[in-house]
């Protein structure tokens, strides 16, 4: 993947989870190296439109396609390969609650790679320092805060290199060192350019200044794209709202 | 009531499609060639049945226990009277071997394993446990739903043989203060009572027991969409269907090799 390259296209998507998780008549498009966050209130339907996007919902009408490839469409072998190119971190963060720490980032590796342990041991603890977590590698999900947990589940998305991580809802479990923690990860995502990142907050927050754009999302359409330096401009009273305007 | 009848049997047949449909592809990865998580998918059979095999070897010895004293006091004290005392063996054989051996297994299976299996998966569910393996591109059969259903049929096998031997045997030791009958003799007569489709229908029933234990718990697990209060739903839904199918298949072999 070139920077600048289309790696994620809706087209006209529609789906429909259950009352309140819509989405209608989306299109986007995001560029490889991209930071992008979607951004809207409860009920808004972004982080429908960021299972969609990752290619974990099938959309009713419309078209996908991720990295290239349309989820909805492909064979088993190239979705497995689709999914070894995707990070994803869901809003709870989905451990397995039967695994420590360690044996849950590991898990990726074990099973897609032919790694040796000790390989595998070193990438793991690693991952683990990069989110300042190494400490927890023995505790189980269940004796995790909140925090700690997404961040666990942040080294485990990133742990096979990810041409794009989907984080759904950044702020959830954060409190001030994680917000921090998140930021430097941003910043560190910026510079070196390989990855692009799909996030999603319900609430304005510092961090969209190291992002590259905000999609602001209402009653499941997308209602407004911008830098967010722009977003004084947008007249969507939604937007108005979630910035104070 | 034509309507209700239909509607019941649309729902059944859609029910056992979909958990035989499991099944095929449980099988299918089972003798697939691919390496992709092999040695995460043994490590979970090792767990599997360690849990169901292992760790139920307690409380399998004392009810294997009480129902071979049961039955070998009930058998050993009324034959004599009504002069079949030579057919004790054969009675046991019977009962033990080719009936409750294999059935009482499968139900000690499905309170403890089974019930264990639907639970599991469906706070996985509740988790988003199984929307994040989704996500990492870890196959639900092959890291789920295979190896809980080879480590279930595995440890049922073993389970079920285990279950004979101290009924049989430990319930005549215990039996013994009511019996007249020499242990000698007693084991002579039991060798001789049992055939090899005695051994052969034992194994058989194990296997579809458990088949039918870890399809069906995997099957309702996974069915919980993502609210706590459908973890028990299922769960309750999963044994008793389980049992009944347990029941109808044992009645199946048996009508089936016997009659």
């Amino acid at each position: 993947m070139t920077k600048g390259e289309p790696v994620l296209q809706l087209d006209k998507v529609s789906a429909f989870l259950r009352e309140g998780h819509r989405v209608d008549d989306v299109s986007l498009l995001v560029r490889h190296g991209e930071l992008v966050a979607l951004v809207g209130g409860n009920n808004s339907g972004k982080s429908l439109a960021l299972r969609l996007a990752a290619g974990l919902e099938a959309p009713l009408t419309g078209m996908i396609r991720l990295l290239g490839v349309n989820p909805a469409l492909a064979a088993e072998t190239e979705y497995i390969d689709l999914r070894r190119r995707v990070g994803v971190v869901f809003d709870r963060p989905g451990l397995l609650s039967n695994m420590n720490v360690f044996n849950n980032v590991a898990l990726p590796l074990r099973y897609h790679t032919v790694l040796s342990e000790p390989e595998i041991q070193d990438k793991v603890m690693a991952a683990l320092r990069e989110w300042n977590v190494e400490h927890l590698r023995e505790q189980f999900p269940a004796e995790l805060m909140l925090g700690d947990a997404r961040f666990v589940a942040l080294a485990r998305a990133e742990i096979l290199d990810p041409e794009i991580l989907f984080l759904d809802d950044m702020l959830l479990g954060l409190d001030a060192t994680g917000l921090v923690r998140l930021r430097g990860f941003f910043e560190r995502m910026r510079v070196a350019g390989k990855t692009t990142l799909i996030t999603s907050a319900g609430a304005a927050t510092k961090l969209f200044e190291v992002l590259d754009r905000l999609l602001f999302f209402r009653n499941g359409r997308f209602v407004a794209d911008a830098r967010p330096a722009e977003v004084v401009q947008i007249k969507d009273p939604a937007v108005q709202e979630l910035f104070g305007v | 009531m034509v309507g209700w009848i239909g509607r019941k049997t649309s729902a059944g047949v859609a029910y056992a499609s979909e958990v035989l449909y499991l099944g095929y592809l449980a099988i299918k990865e089972l003798v697939s060639r691919s390496p992709r998580g092999r040695g995460e998918a043994y490590r979970v059979i090792a767990r599997q049945v360690l849990f169901t095999g292992v760790d139920a070897l307690p409380a399998v010895s004392l009810i294997a226990l009480l129902f071979g004293v049961l039955v070998i006091i009930q058998a050993g004290t009324t034959l004599p009277r009504i002069g079949a005392g030579a057919l004790l063996a054969h009675i046991i054989v019977l009962t033990i071997v080719r009936e409750i051996g294999p059935l009482i297994t499968a139900f000690i299976v499905v309170w403890r394993s089974g019930s264990a299996i639907a639970i599991e998966l469906g706070n996985m569910r509740v988790g988003q446990e199984i929307s994040a393996l989704d996500a990492m591109g870890i196959s639900l059969i092959r890291f789920i739903v295979m190896p809980r259903l080879v480590g279930v049929v595995v440890a049922m096998v073993c389970l079920t043989v285990y279950f004979d031997v101290v009924a049989v045997i430990g319930g005549f030791l215990v039996a013994k203060t009511q019996l007249t009958i020499p242990f000698g003799v007693y084991i002579h007569d039991i060798g001789s009572s049992l055939s090899l489709a005695d051994l052969l229908i034992t194994v058989i029933k194990a296997v579809l027991f458990g088949f039918t234990i870890a399809l069906i718990c995997s099957h309702h697990g996974l069915s919980v969409l993502g609210a706590t209060t459908e973890v028990p739903q299922q769960t309750t839904r999963a044994m008793l269907y389980t049992v009944t199918i347990c029941l109808v298949l044992d009645l199946l072999v048996t009508v089936g090799f016997y009659s």
